[in-house]
């Protein structure tokens, strides 16, 4: 069109929350529950909070009720420890394990609708990497809105946030974050609807944008989940963390890889191979099918390769079933019964008297932008960037390390979003309000729209992302070697120049879908090539990211991958030291919070 | 392999630069377990790249991608080809957008503004009963649940607000509707008058006309129109 970009007006806020999902809001909530007079801002892609992506969580979230006769924090913490493979930060661990129960109360007295047992308290479920007595058997520990937890505690953080009046901006995106010297002071957004580039000046920003696996073929995620966030902090000079652990839920129903919750084997479902047989007891004899998902991952997977999977015709892939023919009629009937109607429709598959095709799906993202244990963003020296707060799981603060257990995002959505809500009333308190906006404000963003507004060439699209989409499945998925690894970064350089070269259908700025997809490819593109970046220089294996070539854990890597890309492909590493707070304070059982083995 | 077959999709389209509306028609290849977001992505990918839709999760729990399929409000995510295919009794469909918001372009319609009739329900609690000892957590019985749950399902998707006989003008609409009556079931809430007010209004239950096309389309399955009926009953 010829039209330069502009700003089209500046809003001012005290906290502007980029991603108004479960983490987001937590946040938001904890803010303006405390101070009902502070302005926040919260933007989102979809066209309300309540369609986050949180909202499609479905198993529960871990927590440790402390009227439990049985259970015990330390148990949890233990489990989140063995799960992340021994990476995850400790000190992070102790602080969500501990005040877990507390914010599971805080969302029930919101009004989240949780299942009840026959007593009327709230309902546990046991759930993969769970157990009791240090890994001796499984524990009840999951709270659950029946298959919908994640939809309950959107809903509740929503309606809190609706009820203190926080301002919501849907239908858009952050395109890049503002500075005033070293300090974040908001960011530009752009808005689908009208077309129209927007400045918001902020007293503090909070990126809470959620998850990324959309450059998998077989993806759990919406069609929204590209990394943006992730790439707002590289073209802002900082850091992100641990991005080559990605999670594959072993459950995805065969095609586009729709979640089938962990839930349907806490409940008692065996995964089993092509000759029926239960493997999962030959690679977990303790913890079986409720083992960690990369381990049944992997497990699947290998099943697959040594010829024991089921190839579907109709989506040209390979499976494994879940079996689920043994439950219970009520379970089927009360507690399982959401996720069995997507097989019914999504599979045409009835799990009570059929076995279901399974395949390992992209899931989610363990790393993300490193903060510490306040949701305050690091730099790649850890020093604290004034204004900038993330939390969820564009965060890694880190509650994961390389592998999550399931039930604890969720529970890091509320522990650490309200850790974060907490600290920027703090920031609050001294900030003093951005004087003006920048004068290089947009520049990021009107460069990248214009190159794809007036990009020559004929790049399809839809190539481009299948490439990207099989790429990264095939050399950057479960198990991972070093000319893999290399190939794809080749790729992804190739990728990244032919992804200008595609035509735009239409040069309107108003909802115009090929733009908004176009930019958000290459986001993907920018993100997958920190997560190869990543795996080729871990050579190790730990948690979801395994390596053929060195398939042990190693000492030498007892720290957080940094990677910082202000421009593509000039990768920066860093360290960030494993904290071993729980270890070091020789306190109770102190030995277990060492670099221990990991077997399920 | 399943066997291909060619359907075709005439979908209404509308430019918001020139404010011109169209219908335009695509003949597609179709097979195996596709579902009306996979043709439309299909569209883009080798056809028409501008036809712009709405999508988010593609699985159903969101209720970002509802249109109209020959005549019925559904989730384009939840419809497979194959069954559209037996149920409509046509290879031919047309695809027109949801009727609760301005058109933005095409298929997509500013739900954002279809929100703001839900924000009015107040979904929150509004008053808390008095809270439990000693940091518990309120006791609700399984039975007294079991009278509410099925609404607490609403994705706010607007497939019944599509349905409703009643005027978009005139009515706050079917779920938003349900939403304050979840809060009335919910014993946690004790500010009954000010929801019954809000119940009540010009624009609240009494413009129900009973016409239950809400739970005939809602993707959840949830039966609409009995928490309607409950409304009109008024026994909170």
């Amino acid at each position: 069109m010829g039209d330069k970009l502009t700003i089209d007006s500046t809003l001012t806020c005290d906290v502007l929350v980029i991603g108004a999902g479960g983490a987001g809001l937590r946040a938001a909530a904890q803010i303006s529950e405390q101070r009902p007079e502070t302005k926040i801002i919260a933007l989102t892609k979809v066209v309300s909070p309540q369609k986050s992506h949180t909202t499609t969580a479905q198993g529960g979230m871990a927590a440790v009720d402390p009227k439990d006769p049985e259970d015990r924090p330390i148990f949890h913490m233990f489990d989140t420890w063995k799960g992340s493979d021994c990476s995850a930060d400790q000190n992070v661990i102790k602080k969500v394990c501990e005040t877990g129960w507390e914010e599971v109360v805080w969302l029930e007295r919101h009004g989240m609708h949780f299942s009840r047992t026959e007593e009327g308290r709230i309902a546990k479920r046991p759930f993969g990497g769970h157990m009791l007595n240090f890994g001796e058997k499984k524990s009840f520990r999951a709270c659950y809105e029946a298959t919908r937890t994640g939809k309950g505690i959107m809903d509740t953080v929503w309606d809190e946030s609706l009820k203190y009046g926080v301002d919501f901006i849907g239908q858009c995106i952050a395109t890049e974050l503002l500075f005033e010297g070293n300090r974040c002071i908001g960011a530009i957004i752009f808005r689908y609807p009208e077309g129209k580039f927007l400045a918001i000046l902020a007293k503090a920003t909070i990126v809470a944008t959620g998850g990324k696996t959309r450059m998998y073929q077989v993806s759990t995620n919406c069609r929204g989940n590209t990394g943006d966030g992730l790439v707002l902090a590289l073209d802002a000079g900082l850091p992100v963390m641990d991005l080559e652990a990605v999670q594959f839920h072993p459950t995805g129903i065969i095609g586009p890889g729709i979640l089938a919750s962990e839930a349907l084997r806490g409940e008692g479902g065996i995964l089993r191979n092509k000759d029926e047989e239960p493997f999962m007891e030959r690679y977990a004899p303790t913890a079986k099918d409720l083992a960690p998902r990369d381990l049944i991952s992997r497990s699947i997977i290998t099943e697959i390769r040594e010829g024991r999977g089921i190839f579907n015709e109709a989506h040209n892939a390979h499976h494994v079933w879940l079996d689920l023919r043994h439950l219970p009629k009520e379970v089927h009937e009360k507690k399982i019964q959401e996720i069995e109607s997507f097989f019914r429709r999504f599979a045409g598959v009835d799990p009570v008297t059929e076995l279901c095709p399974v395949t390992p799906t992209a899931h989610y993202q363990m790393g993300g932008i490193p903060t510490n244990e306040f949701g305050e963003v690091q730099n790649d020296t850890q020093t604290i960037v004034p204004g900038l707060f993330a939390c969820g799981e564009a965060a890694a603060a880190s509650l994961h390390g390389l592998n999550r257990l399931g039930t604890n995002s969720l529970l890091e959505l509320i522990t650490i979003g309200k850790v974060t809500g907490e600290r920027v009333i703090e920031y609050l308190k001294d900030a003093k309000e951005p004087e003006t906006l920048p004068s290089n404000a947009g520049h990021i963003s009107f460069d990248q729209f214009s190159i794809h507004l007036n990009s020559q060439g004929n790049e399809k699209y839809a190539q481009i992302r299948d490439t990207l989409r099989n790429l990264m499945m095939e050399k950057v998925g479960i198990f991972r070697t070093e000319k893999f690894l290399l190939e794809a970064i080749e790729s992804l350089k190739t990728l990244k120049e032919r992804v200008i070269h595609i035509p735009i259908g239409t040069k309107s700025l108003k909802t115009n879908q090929d733009l908004w997809q176009i930019w958000e490819l290459n986001n993907l593109i920018t993100v997958s090539m920190v997560i190869a970046q990543g795996a080729l220089a871990r050579k190790e294996s730990r948690g979801a990211h395994f390596r053929e070539d060195y398939p042990e854990r190693s000492n030498e890597f007892n720290y957080h991958t940094l990677i910082s890309m202000p421009e593509f492909n000039k990768v920066a590493f860093g360290k960030r030291p494993i904290d071993m707070s729980l270890f070091e304070a020789k306190g109770e059982c102190f030995e277990l919070f060492d670099y221990i083995e990991r077997k399920y | 392999m399943s066997k291909s077959y060619t359907i075709t999709l005439e979908i209404n389209r509308y430019d918001p630069d020139t404010q011109l509306s169209w219908i335009q028609a695509y003949q597609v290849e179709v097979g195996g377990i596709l579902r009306f977001v996979d043709v439309l992505r299909k569209i883009n990918d080798e056809q028409d790249p501008t036809l712009a839709w709405a999508s988010s999760c593609e699985h159903a729990q969101c209720g970002s991608c509802g249109i109209i399929v020959n005549g019925k409000p559904l989730l384009a995510c939840e419809l497979l080809v194959k069954d559209a295919v037996e149920q409509f009794d046509t290879y031919t469909f047309r695809l027109r957008p949801l009727t609760v918001a301005p058109v933005l372009r095409d298929l997509v319609v500013d739900l954002e503004k279809a929100y703001e009739k839900v924000h009015k329900a107040l979904p929150y609690i509004i008053k808390p009963a008095p809270l439990p000892p000693e940091g518990d957590e309120y006791r609700i019985s399984q039975e007294r649940l079991e009278t509410y749950i099925e609404a607490t399902q609403c994705i706010n998707c607007f497939c019944c607000a599509t349905a409703c006989i009643s005027s978009h003008r005139n009515f706050l609409g079917p779920n938003v509707t349900m939403a304050n009556i979840v809060r009335l079931m919910d014993p946690r809430e004790t500010a009954t008058k000010e929801r019954l007010d809000i119940l009540y209004r010009e624009d609240g239950v009494y413009r129900c006309h009973t016409s239950r096309a809400c739970s005939f389309v809602c993707p959840k399955e949830i039966d609409v129109s009995h928490f309607l009926a409950l409304g009109k009953e008024g026994k909170f």
